[in-house]
């Protein structure tokens, strides 16, 4: 059976691309133009994924709205970002109420489909984990402190878990491959899997990357400036 | 900018300056004043000649007032009646005499009759026979008191008839006739005595009739007698010629004749003197008319002072000997009066005139006229004459004098009073104005610097409006609101054109969105047309668009977005260190060349925008640089901050672009030689990012002009202990 997507986008342009796009991989598309027909819509039946833009005809806010009421519904609901507006405010308040993902306009559509297919798999991942009641440690990964589950997107350092969004997982998971050893800025915008990024943009998800480590350990130091270069994962 | 120099003098000097046009106030007043006065004084004039005039109407055509004295004084000399105060008691007592002690005449002690002063000699230094004479005049009647000297008097014995063997006085005198007339004053001992006409030796009375009109009376003194008598005077006629004679007879046995003194000069070819009298009626006429601080003459047609009433000299209780500021001041403006004694009123003791002065020689002439003259004492004193006429012709004048005291006291009190309310007045409008000024000057300063300090440095609005005076209601206020509401609307407009890369961005990126997974589907279901060259440039467009915005976007946002940075310590020494050795990696046709003072160079920053400023240097300078010359990065630390320097060998900067070099959108090159995108946001992001850490950046051209260096300067901070190592 197909997973289901669904799409809230209020440009019929873009709507019809994404469809297009989305359905080509094989998954059954349900686009929405408004707020009001994507509620009426998940009403009926809750998708697997849903990627949302934030702004909708005249409600700024139309996306943010969204994502709290399914999440509301389907607390595991996979929920990807889908906007212009890249501001950093925009980007904390999306991943605050629980987005999975957030991905900057203009968007590759391959990347799109990498990500639909790697969150869905995340969360059957997961949803296999607790059904299962083992820990799915088979694909986990150990350094130093640090737990890596590149198949669950599961972080935690010092056993302790870490909530960090798609294309944050993918940085520190390009940053932890071979540890000790410098990163270029490239790589790691390779991993952000968005079109269109720039050195800033690594620096800004490797602050909030370092922030949420810091909130847990205080004491964390363990991703370190190449300065000129890109970053360095240092083990103790 | 705020300060003024060389425009012309500050908006409080200004104000003080026309304040001092208000100095014309007290000079005007006091021009006023001055013209009062002589406005005053006119009218005093005119009351004095009004006086003169009424005085004159009185005596006009009495001519018999006048009469009394012959037209020519020459070749006589005068006794004087003076008027009596008061009645006189015929007892040879000198009291009733009081008032005219100091007019004593001496007879018979030289040639000439000389006036006995207070300190002159007593009648016992005189001569046997000479005598003191004192004549005076009431009610119609002569009086006379004589102080003869004589050793030894000899009364007369009645027993002999021959009248000159015994002391006796001679009085001579022309008749209305012109008859002469001789009367001896007979003594027959201390008392009464008796007048008789006599013969032309003066031997023998002409008939045994005494003369009861000539009443007289002796008395014993030490120096020898006091004889008091009088006359009327209607026995002297209107020629009031009078000749007086002592004769002294000092042996009781032979009973001769041993000498005579008289009024009468020795070899005078006149026998009489004239008896000068003041006119009583005129003098009446004229006493009643006398005021306080006014002295009334009357003066006939040959200067003589025929009355005078009252005195225009009256000590003046404010007069001091040095006058005070205020009169020194006051004299110091006011038009010269003359001080020609051209009058001297004094002088008419003697009765016979000299007074001159054009104004009695004008009043003789039929001209009524005044003067304002300025007595020696420093009195001032206004004189008008008025002539006297009758059957056309002028026989006399009438002067009244008075003094200007009151007038001037008033004229001093009024410009004390100016003096103080101008000063009071004038200081209080200093003050207020002063108080004003500053006021204005601070209120219109305060606008000026907020309206300075709304727009910082590189010209970007601080404030939206005016916080202070907005709310006043003058021109000032005006302003405030006008510069406020200018303000409101450029913030306004600097809001919409800062907020135009973000909408921008967020109206291209949807419609670029569209295009852009277009273009990916297109690809997808044509696979034909993969690596299709529009295709191919398509995309290309697409992502440069993107990028484009991109920078547009973060270059607006920088500000904002570093705001939200939080600082922390970092070496920059080692961060320079590590990045200038990464540098190769970028730019692998370069050479970089990294210097620094030794030791830690810490500094409070966000790592990476560090970083970031560090790229847009070393754009800049791989961009400018000749190919093969090295690029140069120092890293200072001067005192207490941090100089990071990137030179490079390349073309120096322009003189027009050198000051806005590190203002957005701002760039010297001339035309692009690669596909890159430069919007001159590069030092532009350089200097936001310094700014916010505290420094500044500066572009200066290499002293041998071979190439330019950009230097940024951070504050150092202390040694933080827990300072980040970088990797």
């Amino acid at each position: 059976m197909p997973k289901s997507i669904a799409i809230v986008e209020d440009d019929d342009d873009q709507r019809e691309n994404y469809r297009d796009a989305i359905t080509k991989k094989g998954y059954t598309v349900s686009a929405y133009g408004s707020r009001k027909e994507a509620l009426s819509g998940f009403d009926d039946a809750l998708p697997d994924l849903v990627i949302l833009d934030i702004i909708l005809g005249e409600e700024v806010d139309a996306g943010f709205e969204l994502c709290r009421d399914l999440l509301a519904r389907s607390p595991s609901l996979p929920v990807i970002f889908l906007t212009e507006r890249i501001e950093e405010i925009d980007k904390i308040s999306g991943l605050r109420l629980g987005a999975w993902d957030y991905l900057p306009k203009p968007i590759s559509l391959e990347y799109l489909a990498e990500r639909i297919s790697s969150l869905l798999r995340i969360n059957e991942a997961r949803y296999q984990n607790s059904a299962g009641g083992s820990r799915g440690s088979d694909s986990a990964r150990k350094i130093g402190h640090l737990t890596l589950d590149q198949e669950a997107l599961l972080v935690s350092w010092k056993n302790k878990q870490i909530d960090l969004s798609g294309t944050e997982f993918r940085m520190l998971a390009k940053l932890v491959r071979v540890p000790g050893h410098a990163v270029s800025y490239e790589t790691l915008m390779n991993a952000t899997m968005q079109s269109l990024v720039t050195n800033n943009t690594i620096n800004t998800h490797m602050r909030n990357i370092r922030k949420k480590f810091e909130r847990v350990d205080p004491e964390f130091a363990s991703i370190k400036s190449e300065y000129g270069y890109g970053y360095r994962w240092v083990s103790k | 900018m705020t300060k003024a120099n060389g425009r012309g003098p500050r908006l409080s000097t200004k104000l003080m300056l026309l304040g001092l046009a208000l100095l014309i106030v007290p000079w005007f007043s006091f021009r006023h004043l001055v013209q009062m006065e002589s406005f005053l004084i006119q009218g005093q004039s005119q009351a004095q000649l009004l006086t003169a005039e009424g005085i004159s109407t009185l005596l006009n055509g009495r001519e018999d007032l006048f009469n009394d004295l012959p037209l020519s004084l020459d070749g006589f000399e005068a006794l004087y009646a003076h008027p009596l105060p008061g009645p006189i008691r015929i007892d040879a007592r000198e009291s009733d005499w009081a008032a005219l002690a100091d007019r004593w005449q001496v007879f018979g002690g030289g040639s000439e009759p000389r006036r006995i002063t207070s300190h002159d000699s007593s009648i016992d230094a005189l001569p046997d026979g000479a005598f003191h004479l004192l004549l005076g005049e009431r009610g119609n009647q002569l009086y006379a008191f004589l102080r003869v000297r004589d050793e030894s008097r000899v009364w007369r014995n009645p027993n002999l008839l021959r009248l000159d063997n015994a002391d006796h006085i001679r009085l001579s005198y022309l008749t209305d006739q012109g008859d002469e007339g001789r009367l001896q004053i007979t003594m027959q001992g201390p008392g009464v005595t008796t007048a008789y006409h006599m013969d032309a030796e003066w031997k023998f009375a002409e008939h045994g009739l005494p003369e009861n009109r000539v009443q007289g009376y002796v008395e014993e003194t030490d120096y020898g007698y006091n004889l008091e008598f009088r006359m009327p005077m209607s026995m002297l006629g209107s020629r009031r010629s009078f000749g007086l004679a002592v004769v002294d007879v000092d042996d009781p046995e032979t009973r001769q004749i041993r000498g005579i003194a008289q009024t009468l000069p020795q070899s005078g070819r006149e026998n009489f003197h004239l008896v000068v009298l003041r006119s009583p009626e005129v003098l009446n006429i004229v006493r009643g008319l006398g005021y306080s601080g006014a002295r009334i003459l009357v003066i006939d047609s040959q200067r003589r002072v025929r009355a005078e009433a009252g005195s225009s000299i009256e000590p003046s209780e404010s007069t001091s000997d040095t006058p005070g500021w205020l009169e020194r001041l006051f004299d110091m403006f006011r038009p010269n009066v003359r001080t020609s004694s051209d009058l001297a009123p004094e002088d008419t003791e003697q009765g016979l005139i000299t007074v001159g002065g054009q104004v009695i020689d004008a009043a003789l002439q039929g001209q009524p006229s005044a003067v304002r003259r300025r007595r020696d004492e420093g009195v001032e004193v206004i004189m008008a004459a008025h002539p006297i006429v009758s059957r056309n012709q002028v026989i006399g004048t009438v002067v009244v004098e008075q003094n200007t005291d009151d007038i001037l006291d008033l004229q001093r009190d009024a410009l004390g009073r100016i003096v103080l309310v101008s000063a009071t007045s004038l200081l209080a409008v200093f003050v207020a104005l002063l108080a004003f000024s500053v006021r204005l000057a601070w209120r219109i300063r305060r606008v000026g610097s907020e309206t300075t300090n709304a727009i910082d440095r590189h010209g970007r609005l601080k404030t939206s409006e005016l916080r202070h005076e907005i709310h006043s209601g003058d021109e000032i206020g005006d302003l405030a609101r006008s510069v406020s509401s200018m303000l409101t609307k450029l913030h306004q407009h600097t809001q919409f054109l800062e907020s135009m890369p973000r909408t921008l961005r967020h109206e291209i990126n949807n419609p670029l969105n569209a295009v852009s997974t277009s273009l990916q589907n297109l690809e997808q279901e044509m696979p034909a047309m993969e690596a299709n060259k529009y295709l191919e440039s398509a995309k290309r467009g697409v992502l440069r668009i993107g990028v484009i915005v991109q920078n547009l976007a973060d270059a607006a946002n920088l500000e904002d977005a570093l705001e939200s940075e939080e600082l922390e310590v970092v070496d920059l020494h080692e961060l320079l260190k590590s990045y200038v050795g990464n540098c190769h990696n970028a730019h692998p046709d370069c050479q970089f060349v990294f210097r620094s003072s030794p030791g830690p160079a810490p500094a409070r920053v966000a790592d990476y925008r560090i970083e970031q400023l560090l790229d847009k240097l070393i754009d800049n300078a791989v961009d400018f640089h000749w190919p093969g010359s090295p690029i140069r990065i120092h890293l200072d630390v001067v005192r207490d901050h941090i100089e990071i320097t990137v030179a490079n060998r390349g073309p120096p900067l322009q003189p027009e672009i050198e000051n806005n070099l590190f203002d957005s959108m701002v760039s010297q090159r001339v035309a692009t030689r690669d596909n890159r995108l430069h919007f001159g946001l590069g030092l532009y992001v350089v200097r936001v990012i310094a700014e916010r850490h505290g420094g500044s950046a500066r572009a200066a051209n290499l002293t041998d002009g071979s190439g330019v260096a950009i230097t940024v300067a951070l504050p150092l901070a202390s040694m933080a202990p827990r300072l980040r190592a970088t990797g």
